[in-house]
């Protein structure tokens, strides 16, 4: 009775008959379930260019007509009614007049790319960026929309990209998480946890949720210390004897690799609690650091915590990190309703610092020779003014953009309309992005499945197609 | 290359001018009927089984016949032929397809037909899906014969001969301790205690076995396990998930329902009925409204429902039959949703008229009474009263209702007399000018407010006074002459306050009122609003505008009047629009033996005509008076409602009361897609099922639970080939880790297939031929040979039959995270088994940015009051899962979870091993072993026997004694709980 994540004959294929060890492994999400050949560089199917990857999640649908997506025809048409007469799908309120930006562009770097005064940082490295200009969903509402974006379906119960990545290629380290979230420190995304479930794939693959500020960031670690038989010599002394009891335990029954499993995963608990500590010490990093992310200030104190959190846990063997910025609800994150000009500038501000200093930090390292930097939101917003001020939600098109392994620096595709209102061409689905994404790390999105209620299920469902524009 | 292969066969075939074109069906299989394929076949095919317009194109006598518009293609005639004017995009009406062909396909599809359009597809296609019923699913359910001589349990038949055909042998069976262990994880999910081992152990009686499994079953604690099963395969939580992932305080109820149809051994074509349309089939059981809970197991997006209600809807219905063919006939349906199934015999229309079943139910709380006395009572008030309203002279003049009116007559006391409230001040907060009339009233002048509050002080010549009046009045200034200066002239009275004053007191006494009745209710607006506290509701007067109208306000008790008091009333209006009084007067009265219901003027004339001389009309219009009044009163004293969260034709969410009109029209969408839909699809199941009925034959005016009940009848049909497999299967699953199919949730042919189909169909014959009855089940399987077995290790079987499918030994299983936490607290002494109602929260909540809390899981105070009991009684939480349970691969119910998966990870012995609730409760049991016993080593010996019901070994024993000397007898309760002795189950 073993419930096998993949198929018996496709871990016998993989494994070279050698069963036991196979499953331990897949159990353990140590190497990949499928025992990747090491001439793929880590890739399963092909050769990987990035091992891991880090995604900045714009929490409330980034507006792309104020940030990246530069859009002459809002200032001629300011005023104008030309939306939608009846209010569509999704949309909160009717669609106003045409609003112009509220703020200044202008062309950055050899590229001569388009950027807002509310990215003064991200301005600085755009040569170094590869846009997706023409990005769109199915909906306009958030839950469906970041399910999508983060799981390729609008429904909960899906498994999302990093459980994904991590059920196909497992961990760089055993003393790490494979996949940590870092939600913005106000409060979790819309859907609460549902964007890091793993779905139907094996708990394990569940994204850790490390709350950055907190004393015990990964929970559980280490026993609460009002319980001192859990503490300090006595943990170890029953751990040591946990361990040989469950050895005994599992003498006679050799055949059940779930028991060994149990022991295997318990020695690495035991190395995380060891290195755990040391990944999230801050204090460890330079001044310097600290100042570049932006540490000692208010604005960009709490992104840039965790965009730095990010890259240590990278640099010691974490494949996926996520990065949120802004919590669910009204204020606080990139929902801007009501004002874009009061609401969009402290939220752009929050994450622009620390994400170039992410960005310039990683480069340094050398780690973004094997590292995928992500920037995206799960929908954009109407040209169309809500209220007076504010902007709506749009699924027609946004923008994301990728950064790193494998990734033509000052690449573009894609293109929005006049008013930035839908997609003019090379329109892109979150299907694409994933597989694209899936595609350097050496995956297959077509390949990569599992089989649940009758369908071989996938990141990509029955679409996506690798974004070979943008690859370097 | 293709592309240029068909131009030159079109080419080479225009240049010719022979009609008779030798490779006619050369041209029209290479050039012709791919495009027809590509491009037509999705919405005009057998084989699609969608025929949009009922038209086909994919045999000749299909475009010949044509559809609703006609023949499609006259032969020689292009210009004559709809599919031509469809292709071109010619007429806006007719553009076939949507994206329309290139000009080079146009042109052959013109020509083919201009030549006399020759198709040799002269036989007439099947459908691609109900072709193929040849699956083992599928098949009629016909009892098989059981092997062998016929003596012995039949599951041990089935399963011997298996082994044997193998050359394998069933291993002996398992000792006590370990069957007594196994037995109660699977049918309680909980371990045994001591006592019940030791009982067993010591139990001689050749039946000992049979008896303990007749006892387990009966126990309540059987239906609070096999509960979580259902409830985990219908995916129920206690909140919405998605963005607003609010609470359900109602749903326990569907929750508490299904623990007691599992205890009750309800047959499942009950179930099944109950689930889907108790509403239905039993209108009169009102108590099982709770079943409708399964309606509302899912998700809820409450964001989409408010502002993308269209695909909200879709999805919605999408969820309930993903959930309702799964999980009682195993059957992918929602996988026809885009395209006709790609594997089993399921149209997109199919999955369409399943879609239809659900077209008419929104999801919220259900109100309903438990007690059947209560809602017989309600049911009778609410029609005697909505009989009243409507003047209904047949139900209001019988001689039952008569009496009534006569007893109220009888009783009442002398007309009550009126005397004005002397209004000394009267105020507007709004700055409506208010001016006294010479008859006394105050009449509304001026600008009219939005909102108003009028407070009037006036004195009165009464000593006592047991209620005061409210006359509004009309005038020629008002709109539609008033009495309200709204522009209908209707007013909404939002609240009505009484104090007194008495001469020196600084503040006045609120006047508590005890009723307050008026002589006309707008529907939905009565008098009641008025003095309910809540500024939200209010009584109005609309459609009966430019009459009269009164209402009286009785109060609690008899106030007494000293000399300068001052009565204070207050008006408060506040619905805005301008509802506000035009015109009014107060009176008062100080009548002993009031029974002062405001009586319409009507009423009122005819009680001034003696009894006997009364018309039937004037009878009429007392009655309907009194009546309702009556009924009222009587419906007041009804405790009130209870609710369920769920689904139905009438259900109160956040949108207020949901209620559709008509079942929603559900069309066919080509490829899924809202903006692409075509034909209406009736209500229905599977086609290809036959017997069965594909679409439900229901009459023109069918209430909306029909369609419900007819897909229940559907399912629970003795002819379902599906449904008893898919329930049995399940049962088995839930014994040996695994089912007989092991894809529980689909039975086509993406699933699995049965390692035992002969077996599998016994079972399903037994469950359908023997009532329906799960513990039926429950004791063939406990009782075989084949569930007794040993799980020990075979070292061949490694070989032969690593995933033990042909059970030549029992499974070993890891116990779920609700067994775990329930083990614990017995083992630590802690268990309470108090059964049924709200959901324990495991958490502490603080206010999130909206409607979403935040959960503190870490902040919970383990031993508050419930915080022992069942996992079963747990508050789930669907987008926040509390982080043991998850560990220990409790599901995401965002989707249906059918089966438990086993995961071991570092994270997973992290929370094992550190989780506040392990450790508390090492503590508690280490307080526990110090209680029962003085020493050490026997402590010890206790903590072991409570985890693995055994005595530790010699070396155990003296391992855990050390560790236990160096750091308390708390390390060896944690590490037992820690253990994979623990953990499994043999």
């Amino acid at each position: 009775m073993l419930n096998l994540p993949i198929s018996r004959r496709e871990l016998l294929t993989h494994a070279g008959g050698s069963f036991g060890a196979a499953v331990l492994a897949c159990w353990l999400g140590r190497e990949s379930s499928a025992a990747p050949a090491t001439d793929l560089n880590g890739g399963l199917h092909h050769r990987a260019k990035a091992k891991r990857v880090i995604q900045l999640f714009m929490n409330g649908g980034a507006s792309p007509m104020d940030t990246f997506d530069y859009k002459p025809e809002l200032v001629r048409l300011h005023g104008q009614m030309l939306g939608p007469k009846e209010k569509p799908e999704g949309f909160t309120a009717a669609a106003g007049a045409v609003m112009k930006s509220p703020f200044e562009f202008a062309q950055h770097g050899e590229t001569g790319r388009w950027v807002s005064t509310v990215f003064p940082h991200q301005a600085k490295i755009v040569d170094e960026l590869a846009f997706l200009m023409a990005m769109t969903t199915k909906t306009n509402v958030h839950g469906p929309a970041s399910y999508m974006m983060n799981t390729g379906f609008m429904l909960p119960g899906f498994p999302c990209m990093g459980s994904w990545i991590s059920y196909a290629l497992g961990n760089l380290a055993d003393n790490l998480p494979t996949f940590v979230v870092l939600p913005d420190t106000r409060g979790l995304p819309y859907n609460q946890n549902g964007n890091f479930s793993c779905g139907f794939l094996p708990a394990k693959h569940q994204g850790t949720l490390v709350n950055a500020s907190s004393k015990t960031p990964i929970p559980d670690l280490f026993a609460d210390p009002r319980y001192k038989f859990a503490r300090d010599k006595a943990d170890k002394d029953t751990f040591a004897l946990l361990q040989q009891f469950n050895r005994q335990h599992a003498a006679p029954r050799p055949d059940d690799t779930r028991l060994e499993a149990r022991i295997a995963a318990g020695e690495l608990a035991a190395k995380m609690q060891l290195s755990a500590p040391e990944a999230f010490d801050l204090s460890r990093e330079s001044k310097e650091t600290h100042a570049a992310y932006g540490l000692d200030q208010k604005v960009t104190e709490d992104f840039g915590r965790r965009a730095l959190l990010a890259r240590r846990l990278l640099e010691r063997g974490t494949r996926f990190v996520q990065v949120w910025s802004g919590p669910q609800g009204a204020v606080n994150n990139w929902d801007n309703h009501g004002n874009i000009q009061n609401e969009l500038p402290p939220i752009a501000a929050s994450v622009d610092q620390p994400i170039a200093a992410l960005f310039r930090d990683l480069k340094s390292r050398g780690l973004l020779d094997d590292t995928l930097v992500v920037w995206t939101t799960e929908f954009g917003r109407t040209p169309f003014a809500q209220g007076s001020l504010g902007r709506d939600h749009n699924r027609g098109t946004f923008v994301t953009w990728l950064a790193g392994a494998g990734v033509k620096a000052g690449a573009s595709y894609g293109k929005s309309d006049d008013l930035g209102y839908q997609t003019a061409e090379g329109k892109t689905y979150c299907y694409d992005l994933h597989a694209t994404i899936l595609h350097l790390l050496g995956i297959d999105h077509e390949r990569l499945t599992y089989r649940t209620a009758g369908i071989d299920r996938r990141l990509t469902d029955v679409h996506g197609h690798v974004v070979h524009e943008i690859l370097a | 290359m293709k592309q240029t292969q068909v131009w030159r066969t079109l080419l080479g075939w225009l240049l010719l001018t022979s009609p008779v074109f030798a490779d006619d069906n050369a041209f029209f299989i290479e050039s012709v009927e791919p495009i027809l394929k590509q491009h037509c076949y999705e919405c005009h095919s057998h084989t699609a089984g969608v025929m949009e317009g009922d038209l086909t194109l994919d045999w000749r006598s299909g475009w010949k016949t044509g559809g609703s518009r006609g023949t499609a293609i006259v032969p020689g005639d292009p210009e004559k032929s709809l599919l031509v004017k469809a292709v071109r995009h010619s007429d806006p009406e007719l553009k076939m397809p949507e994206k329309k062909l290139s000009d080079q396909q146009i042109t052959i599809l013109t020509q083919w037909i201009r030549s006399g359009a020759h198709d040799p597809r002269t036989t007439k296609p099947v459908s691609e899906a109900t072709a193929d019923t040849d699956w083992w699913s599928l098949k009629p359910l016909v009892r098989p014969a059981v092997p062998g001589d016929g003596t012995g349990n039949p599951i041990d038949a089935f399963i011997h001969g298996r082994l044997q055909q193998e050359g394998l042998a069933p291993s002996p069976e398992a000792d006590r301790r370990t069957l007594i262990r196994r037995l109660m994880f699977d049918l309680h999910g909980i371990q045994p205690t001591v006592e019940e081992t030791e009982t067993f152990m010591a139990d001689t009686s050749p039946s000992a076995y049979e008896s303990l499994v007749d006892r387990l079953l009966a126990s309540p604690r059987y239906g609070e396990r096999w509960a979580r099963h259902w409830l985990d395969t219908v995916h129920f939580a206690d909140s919405h998930g998605f963005e607003h992932d609010e609470y359900r305080p109602h749903a326990w109820r569907y929750r508490d329902y299904v623990i007691e149809r599992f205890n009750r051994d309800t047959p499942w074509p009950q179930f099944i009925r109950e689930q889907l349309a108790a509403d239905y089939f039993f209108p009169r059981s009102t108590d099982l409204t709770v079943a409708l809970g399964f309606l509302g197991a899912g998700p809820y997006d409450r964001s989409a429902a408010a502002t993308a209600p269209m695909s909200f809807e879709y999805l919605d219905r999408d969820d309930l039959v993903t959930q309702t063919m799964g999980a009682f006939a195993s059957t992918t349906a929602n996988c026809a949703r885009c395209h006709t199934h790609k594997f089993d015999p399921i149209t997109q229309a199919d999955y369409f008229a399943l879609q239809a079943v659900f077209a008419g139910i929104g999801k919220g709380d259900l109100s309903f009474d438990m007690d059947q006395a209560v809602a017989t009572q309600r049911v009778h008030w609410n029609t005697l009263k909505s009989a009243a309203q409507q003047k209904n002279s047949q139900i209001l003049l019988t001689s039952e209702n008569l009496k009534l009116v006569a007893e109220w007559e009888q009783s009442r006391g002398a007309k009550p007399h009126w005397l004005p409230l002397q209004a000394d001040v009267f105020l507007s907060t709004n700055g409506a000018d208010l001016k006294r009339q010479p008859d006394g009233s105050i009449l509304s002048t001026g600008q009219a407010p939005d909102q108003e509050t009028i407070v009037v002080t006036a004195g009165t010549s009464l000593s006592t006074v047991t209620a005061v009046r409210l006359d509004l009045l009309t005038d020629d200034s008002l709109p539609h002459q008033g009495a309200g200066r709204a522009h209908n002239g209707n007013l909404h009275l939002s609240e009505f306050e009484l104090r007194a004053f008495t001469a020196d007191a600084a503040e006045g006494r609120v006047i508590p009122i005890r009723q307050a009745t008026a002589d006309f209710n707008q529907e939905g607006w009565t008098i009641q609003h008025a003095i309910d506290g809540n500024l939200e509701t209010a009584w109005g007067i609309y459609p009966k505008v430019g009459i009269g109208h009164h209402a009286v306000f009785e109060l609690e008790s008899l106030l007494a009047i000293e000399p300068g008091t001052q009565l204070v009333v207050t008006l408060k209006q506040l619905h805005g629009g301008a509802h506000i009084i035009g015109r009014f007067k107060l009176t008062a009265t100080d009548a002993a033996r009031l029974d002062v219901i405001a009586l319409p003027v009507e009423a009122e004339t005819v009680l001034e005509i003696p009894a006997v001389k009364r018309t039937p009309e004037q009878q009429t219009q007392l009655a309907a008076a009194v009546l309702q009044h009556h009924a009222e009163q009587e419906l007041q004293k009804l405790p009130p409602y209870v609710q369920v969260y769920a689904a139905g034709a009438e259900a109160a969410n956040e949108r207020g009361m949901v209620k559709y009109a008509a079942p929603r029209e559900i069309r066919l969408l080509v490829r899924g897609d809202l903006e692409k839909p075509r034909d209406i699809v009736g209500p229905g199941a599977l086609t290809a099922l036959a017997p069965l009925p594909g679409r439900f034959e229901l009459p023109e005016s069918h209430p909306e639970s029909a369609r419900r009940a007819a897909l229940a009848d559907w399912l629970a049909d003795p002819q379902n080939p599906l449904t008893w497999r898919s329930i049995a299967n399940r049962v088995w699953q839930y014994h040996f880790g695994k089912g007989l199919c092991d894809t529980p949730n689909d039975f086509g042919r993406m699933g699995g297939t049965p390692s035992h189909p002969e077996l599998l169909d016994w079972l399903a014959c037994e469950l359908r031929d023997k009532n329906g009855s799960l513990k039926h089940l429950h004791r063939l399987i406990c009782n075989s040979k084949t569930y007794r077995q040993s799980s020990a290790n075979q070292p061949q079987l490694v070989k032969l039959d690593p995933e033990n499918r042909l059970l030549a030994r029992m499974s070993r299983q890891r116990i779920d995270a609700d067994s775990f936490r329930d083990s614990v607290l017995l083992a630590s002494g802690q268990l309470d088994l108090t059964a049924g109602g709200p959901g324990v929260s495991h958490f502490t909540t603080s206010p999130g940015a909206q409607v979403t809390p935040v959960l503190h899981y870490d902040q919970f105070d383990l031993d508050s009051p419930g915080a022992h009991r069942r996992s079963i009684y747990r508050v789930v939480w669907r987008g926040m899962p509390d982080p043991l349970m998850d560990a220990l691969d409790f599901p995401d119910l965002g989707l249906l979870a059918p089966t438990r998966g086993f995961s071991a990870s570092p994270l997973q012995s992290l929370v094992l091993f550190n989780n506040r609730f392990v450790l508390h409760h090492a503590q508690k049991m280490a307080e526990r072993a110090k209680a029962a016993e003085a020493k050490m080593p026997d402590q010890i010996k206790r903590i072991v026997l409570w985890t693995w019901l055994r005595e530790p070994t010699s070396e155990e024993q003296e391992k855990m004694t050390k560790l236990a000397g160096e750091h308390g007898l708390e390390t060896v309760c944690r590490l037992v709980l820690n253990s994979n002795e623990f953990l499994f189950v043999e």
